[in-house]
């Protein structure tokens, strides 16, 4: 085999037709394939909520035992302050009751921590920051999927990790969510 | 890996680079759609590349039906991935490595590949139909005939330009393996050919 020979074959090679139609419209197929519900856009992010809603679960426990002991006398819930507008995928809105509890702890939340050591105080409020991502990123997919049944019970489940966090940092709510608070 | 397919020395990823300004616009914007879940966009993708990517298939697998089968794999991998193309290669070079794996994969699920080297070296192959005339039709049929790791070298590198790093990240392979494959083959086409007259 010669450089000669390499080169005309590499020259003839470059000349073959790398763009060939397909005897048939292959098309078809693929819409059919495509068109069946393998496909999910919402998995990752769903994927990722959901694990964010799990570390919120192991998270709040934590924190549970770290500030059960070091927690003062309770304070008394002021339902006129409103600390934000919870959300629920724009198209849903939480029951009065479980926005009464939410407002008035999260007002409190504030006289709470002064009570505790830094370093729960810091270990509460990452939790609660892990939380409001939670519900924002789960908000933003149920923008895409309004009536996913799954993605509404993760964020019921969320705001409620919040509540039990904030209820066991005040002691005070004494309201259960259930799903007709919604 | 995906550095590898950036692919700015091959010709084919040139080829796209020079595609004309307003298809390209387009094109992003069918990709746009496309990650969307916007399957007419996507179809559109489909009837922009599907001759490129049927035709690296059939060089892949000298079989028309393996190449519809791999094809049509691509191309339903390509809309469950869509959300991962970032644009850092050419949408045709994402697919080409998409074609390359679903190739891949086919042959690893099966003995079939095996089995049709085995046969069209008993019998006459059935002509597959690539437009190509004279002494590139033999070429194409010596290629046919070349096993299947040099035949996907050869492909890879002397059709379609891409080099021995990117073919042997395509193909998970070390560039050396890459630059053996093509010496391999071009030795066994040099046989083949030469006895049909085929001379430097």
């Amino acid at each position: 085999m010669t450089e000669e020979f390499d080169d005309k074959l590499d020259r003839a090679a470059r000349q073959l037709a790398t763009e060939i139609s397909p005897e048939r419209d292959l098309w078809p197929d693929i819409a059919a394939a495509i068109s069946t519900p393998q496909r999910s856009r919402w998995t990752p992010m769903f994927a990722q909520a959901a694990a964010v809603v799990l570390l919120i679960g192991a998270s709040s426990f934590l924190t549970y035992v770290m500030v059960k002991d070091d927690r003062g006398p309770g304070v008394i819930i002021q339902p006129e302050l409103v600390f934000e507008q919870a959300s629920f995928g724009g198209n849903y809105h939480l029951g009065p009751g479980f926005q009464d509890a939410r407002n008035g702890l999260r007002a409190e939340l504030d006289v709470e921590l002064d009570r505790l050591s830094p370093e729960a105080r810091d270990d509460i409020q990452a939790n609660l920051d892990l939380i409001h991502q939670a519900i924002v990123d789960i908000n933003a997919v149920l923008e895409e999927e309004p009536d996913n049944m799954r993605l509404q019970q993760m964020l019921l489940q969320a705001y409620r990790e919040e509540l039990t966090l904030l209820r066991r940092v005040g002691g005070l709510t004494r309201n259960v969510m259930k799903r007709n608070d919604i | 890996m995906e550095a590898l397919l950036t692919a700015e020395g091959s010709d084919y990823s040139q080829g796209m680079a020079n595609a004309g300004t307003d298809k390209v616009v387009e094109e992003e914007a069918w990709i746009r759609q496309a990650q969307r879940a916007d399957a007419r966009a996507f179809e559109a993708l489909y009837r922009l590349h599907a001759d490129k990517i049927y035709g690296l298939c059939l060089r892949m697998t000298g079989n028309v039906s393996e190449a519809e089968d791999c094809t049509q794999e691509a191309f339903i991998q390509a809309w469950n991935k869509m959300d991962k193309f970032r644009g850092d290669s050419a949408f045709a070079t994402w697919l080409h490595r998409i074609a390359v794996n679903a190739v891949l994969g086919r042959i690893r699920k099966s003995k079939r590949e095996r089995d049709r080297i085995q046969a069209v070296a008993d019998v006459q192959p059935a002509r597959v139909s690539t437009g190509d005339t004279g002494e590139l039709r033999d070429l194409a049929e010596a290629v046919d005939r070349l096993p299947e790791r040099a035949r996907h070298v050869f492909v890879l590198n002397a059709v379609y330009g891409y080099s021995h790093e990117e073919a042997a990240g395509m193909l998970g392979i070390a560039a050396g393996t890459s630059k053996a494959q093509l010496h391999r083959a071009r030795r066994l086409l040099v046989q083949q050919l030469e006895s049909q007259g085929f001379t430097a």
